[in-house]
């Protein structure tokens, strides 16, 4: 795991952000990666599926995250990082996109916060 | 999950605030040894256990091994506070392998949390379910899910996890999962009033109807049904709008779907989807200036030309879609360029006309050196896909001077498809042998064995090659650097062929010995092996040099390498054979041509990238192999046909022996069908929950028949669905003029329209599927009563011109004749008014004063038919009371109307048969 993520690091830290695409090859799949100032979030998809989806289904992440941390930074991220399975398990489950209603989503993660 | 764990708090804090890395390890052994010794005490309560478990998962995520906590990880799992419960399945889906001993521990504990009353612990046991999948957790719980994602009473939450779960299991263990027998009622989620809920299932059947296609086949109106609601009637959630696009990752989802199956010929589907297909397009013409609601818009707006292509080629629609390509490949957006790249390769790919992409040939060319590696891949797989006849020369030829400078990493995928093209589309000779080894001196290390292997098989093949490719590969192997892979076509070909231009200036044998030998040196073993093997030939056919090559023999006698050493040692014998020794020149024979074989180039490029579920037909097999599928207008002869490349895999998946739906059986289904057939209104099928009725009006070779279903219950019908399955296309047909709404409300019943057309005489009349929700779910198929006399109209004729026509078509296998039993009324007469009904009620005139006895019948009618145009159809029907037996006689100028009208017409008039085998037959 710790390898991947270092392969994945190498190919997508470099890129630029202005002149190069959101996609890029890997292996045989695909990676589809969005920045948010220094943090990274990347998905990996097959080759033949639709990138720009991935690419908003990414963002709907992060909004979802920035709602529920109000205005989430990256300490949030590592000091709650169970929560932040939690909320993945929300929004993607299998691979696929699971729920893509941001109130949904923060409605239920609401309701998950209140139990002991 | 409110309550923080102060201690794991301290413990990240502490890893961030570690200067240097043995500090970071120091804290952590630490940290590790310390619960290490609290899990050996035990005693823990459930709060100490989740803190510790939780460290050891931040543990394990920074990268480093944890072998503890697991048994505390499973304890966890049993807990009944959510917390708790979390944590532990964290761990269990983090920390366990799916093969790991201590999974097997957890599957029970998953099923109880399965059955739990409360919801919330389902869906923990199905997020540790679809995290790890293992396969006995898919043998003892697949059941559970599917049970959870159709029960009636189960919370959306657990629906859309549970579809999704399936799916996890469904993509490891295929075997595990029961599909045809699912089949149907997941498809019925898809009309769930809910769109996350839909959204999950969707996916669901998108993986499953691409290996059952059939079994899922309803599911393309449900589909074209809903994009019509998302993207026409704008019909959905507020809160499912992503910032103005209604949700695009389900519309995606459904053009995919639709991009599984053949096109419809539904034309009620046809138009609707036309209208969606068109509204998407359209909306792209107002660009906005937000990120993320473009991003959404071009997500569907790709995937819906995915969908037109797929559809027809030649549609208007992919011609607006052309128009829009062409301005994304020059955006100044490089997402765009990349998608508007790739979505052309696969219309390229598709269309039998590459006009209005060659228009773009330059825009392409300049994408190759596109900033961005990804843009420069999309670029070369276009111009691979838009390459025929015509352009090759130019595009391979860029593709050549792009290679000297491409990314490594694009380089070895270059060459092959420079060298499928060169093969593929060569139109002299000379340019093929020119390109290819252009290709073989430019490209070196990036050759595959491959390559030199299809220019040996060519060149051996094509005997007009010969001498040319002999030169050109000589003057190649002057230069002072030759790649390997150049000195092994070179060898082989000199060696084969070298003998054809050795009598002209600068080509003598000699010469030939002295170029090629000084690369020897460069090479590796197998290549010297072969360099041995060319100089045995040339002993044969150049004995002015066997000393030289004897020479060579003789010190390689004394190699180390095996093979060489054994080679030379042969060669060497054979060489120094007496001259009228024939064995040299049988061992010499020149080689004869390679069988024909599939290219192996294309093989190699389609195993490089093969690796994916998507099994839509035209998918690109991974990074985009977008093999032209050969179209009939561009299939002109090109020069090198060696070797059959007419193997077109790309799966068509169009299944037009669709299956026929298992008619609904019942008393009275084959009294209501033979009563409809010659009446135009009545009941076609009631049970205790449904009734359908039929009004009908026909005219010419058309007809509408309003279905009429009512749903008697006082319940709704949910995920409502209605679909006609006609078995002769060709000849009959029948279409719904709209979708049916998805929900029946209780007693209230709907009209739908059928269109009927009768293009030829046709034999089955179509069947009426109506399947619906009501506790489980059901499905009711019966035949609708469109039989062929329905396009019977009567003519009137005079005595005359009856019979004139009745002996113009004269007897078999134009006349249909039968002797049936029949009964009488209750007061022991034929029951003639019946008669009459049956007879008018099939479309006859009935002609009176042609036949005098009162109790005949005599009538004529025509059958229209839209293709077949018209025909002729004379009846007569003679009763006899005595006997109690009647007899008919259908004459016609078909054969096969004369038959069917006498089985329909016979049917009804026939006496209840005493046996049951004989009731359908005459």
């Amino acid at each position: 795991m710790v390898r991947l993520r270092g392969e994945v690091h190498r190919l997508v830290a470099p890129r630029d952000q202005k002149y190069q695409s959101n996609f890029v090859e890997f292996r045989n799949h695909k990676i589809v990666y969005r920045r948010y100032a220094g943090l990274f979030f990347c998905i990996c998809v097959d080759a033949n599926d639709n990138e720009l989806a991935y690419l908003e289904a990414i963002h709907l992440f992060v909004e979802v995250l920035d709602s529920f941390f109000d205005n989430v930074c990256e300490l949030d991220l590592v000091f709650n990082f169970y929560k932040v399975y939690a909320i993945l398990d929300e929004v993607f489950l299998a691979g696929e996109i699971e729920e893509t209603s941001k109130d949904v989503v923060l409605a239920r993660l609401e309701q998950l916060e209140k139990l002991e | 999950m409110a309550t923080n764990m102060r201690g794991l708090t301290q413990f990240i804090a502490d890893i961030r605030g570690a200067r240097v890395r043995e500090l970071e390890e120091k804290r952590i052994n630490k940290e590790m040894a310390n619960i290490r010794k609290r899990f050996k005490d035990g005693n823990l309560d459930g709060y100490q256990k989740k803190k510790y478990v939780a460290k050891v998962i931040f543990t394990y995520i920074l990268g480093y091994k944890v072998d503890i906590g697991h048994m505390e990880a499973v304890n966890l799992i049993s807990s009944s506070k959510y917390s708790e419960k979390q944590i532990g399945y964290l761990a269990v889906t983090l920390l366990m392998h799916e093969n790991s001993d201590f999974l097997r521990l957890v599957v029970n504990s998953i099923r109880k949390d399965l059955n739990d009353n409360n919801e919330i612990h389902n869906c923990l046991a199905l997020h540790a379910i679809a995290n790890v999948g293992s396969r006995e957790m898919a043998e003892a719980l697949s059941e559970d899910v599917h049970r959870l994602l159709i029960s009636p009473t189960s919370e959306n939450f657990v629906r859309k996890k549970a579809a999704l779960t399936l799916l996890r299991l469904y993509r490891k263990h295929p075997d595990v999962i029961p599909v045809q027998e699912w089949a149907l009622r997941i498809v019925s989620i898809m009309d769930d009033p809910d769109l996350g809920v839909v959204l999950c299932v969707t996916s669901l059947i998108l993986a499953l109807a691409q290996d059952h296609p059939e079994a899922f086949a309803i599911s393309y109106q449900k589909a074209v049904d809903r994009l019509n609601r998302l993207v026409v009637e704008h019909e959905y959630a507020a809160t499912y709008a992503y910032y103005k696009v209604p949700i695009p990752w389900l519309q995606v989802k459904l053009l995919r779907l639709l991009q599984t199956y053949p096109p419809s010929d539904d034309p009620t589907l046809q138009v609707m989807l036309q209208v969606v297909l068109q509204t998407i397009m359209n909306n792209c013409n107002e660009p906005s200036r937000n990120v993320q609601h473009n991003n959404a818009q071009h997500a569907v707006l790709f995937e819906a030309i995915n969908l037109a292509i797929h559809i027809d080629t030649n549609s208007p629609l992919v011609n607006t879609a052309a128009v829009l390509l062409a301005r994304f490949i020059s955006s100044k957006e490089t997402n765009v360029r990349y998608l508007g790249l790739d979505t052309m390769a696969h219309l390229a790919a598709r269309t039998d006309n590459l006009g209005a992409i060659k228009k773009h040939q330059g825009t392409i060319i300049i994408s190759l050196r596109d900033k961005d590696i990804s843009v420069r891949r999309r670029a070369l797989d276009l111009l691979y896909s838009m390459c025929d006849v015509d352009n090759s020369e130019l595009i391979v030829g860029e593709l050549l001077r792009y290679l000297k400078v491409a990314d490594y990493g694009l380089r070895e995928e270059m060459v092959l498809k420079i060298a499928i093209l060169t093969e593929k589309y060569a139109s002299t000779y000379k340019w093929y042998v020119d390109t290819i080894l252009e290709l073989l001196s430019a490209a070196g290390d990036h050759v595959g064995e491959e390559v030199w292997y299809r220019v040996v098989q060519i060149v051996t093949n094509t005997e007009d090659l010969q001498a040319y490719a002999a030169k050109v590969v000589f003057e190649y192997l002057k230069s002072p650097s030759s790649h390997e892979s150049l000195v092994k076509v070179g060898g082989y070909i000199l060696g084969e062929y070298g003998h054809l231009i050795a009598n002209e200036p600068g080509y003598s044998p000699i010469e030939q010995f002295q170029v090629l030998h000084s690369k020897s040196q460069f090479c590796m073993a197998p290549t010297r092996a072969l360099l041995l093997s060319t100089y045995i030939k040339w002993v044969n056919v150049f004995p002015e040099i066997k000393p030289q090559l004897v020479n060579v023999f003789e010190r390689y006698r004394h190699v180390l390498d095996v093979d060489l050493q054994q080679r030379a040692c042969e060669f060497y014998a054979l060489a120094l054979r007496p001259e009228e020794d024939e064995l040299l020149q049988n061992v010499c024979e020149e080689i004869p041509p390679f069988p024909p074989r599939e290219s192996a180039l294309l093989n190699r490029l389609n195993k490089k990238n093969a690796e994916s579920e998507d099994k839509r037909p035209w998918a690109h097999s991974g990074n985009g192999t977008l093999e032209r599928q050969p179209s009939k207008m561009m299939k002109k002869p090109t020069l090198i046909d060696t070797n059959g490349h007419g193997s077109n895999s790309t799966g068509d998946i169009s299944q037009d022996i669709a299956s026929i739906p298992r008619l609904t059986a019942g008393p009275n289904v084959d009294r209501w069908f033979d009563k409809l057939a010659y009446t135009a209104d009545g009941v076609l099928y009631e049970d205790v929950q449904i009734q359908i009725g039929i009004k009908s009006r026909y005219q010419g070779p058309v007809g509408q028949v309003a279905v009429y279903i009512g749903n008697k219950m006082s319940a709704p019908l949910t995920s409502f669905t209605t679909a006609l399955h006609t078995e002769e296309n060709e000849a009959l047909s029948a279409s719904f003029v709209k979708i049916a709404p998805s929900t029946l409300a209780p007693r209230t019943q709907i009209q739908q329209i059928v269109q009927v057309e009768c293009k030829k005489v046709f034999r089955k009349p179509p069947i009426l599927v109506v399947s619906f929700l009501a506790g489980a779910h059901q499905a009711i198929a019966v035949r609708l009563p469109i039989v062929i006399s329905k396009f019977l109209e009567g003519v009137k004729l005079g005595p005359t011109d009856f019979f004139e026509r009745w002996k113009l078509i004269g007897g078999p296998p134009r006349e249909a004749q039968s002797i049936f039993p029949i009964s009488l009324d209750a007061t022991g007469h034929i029951d003639l008014a019946k008669q009459r009904q049956v007879v008018s009620g099939h479309g006859f005139q009935i002609l009176e004063g042609i036949d005098p006895n009162p109790s005949n019948l005599v009538g004529a009618g025509i059958v229209h038919t839209a293709v077949d145009g018209k025909v002729g159809c004379l009846l007569r029907l003679e009763p006899n009371k005595e006997a109690k037996l009647s007899r008919i006689t259908i004459r016609s100028t078909s054969e096969d109307v004369a038959s069917e009208v006498q089985k329909l017409v016979q049917k009804p008039l026939a006496a209840e048969p005493s046996g049951p085998g004989e009731k359908r037959t005459t």
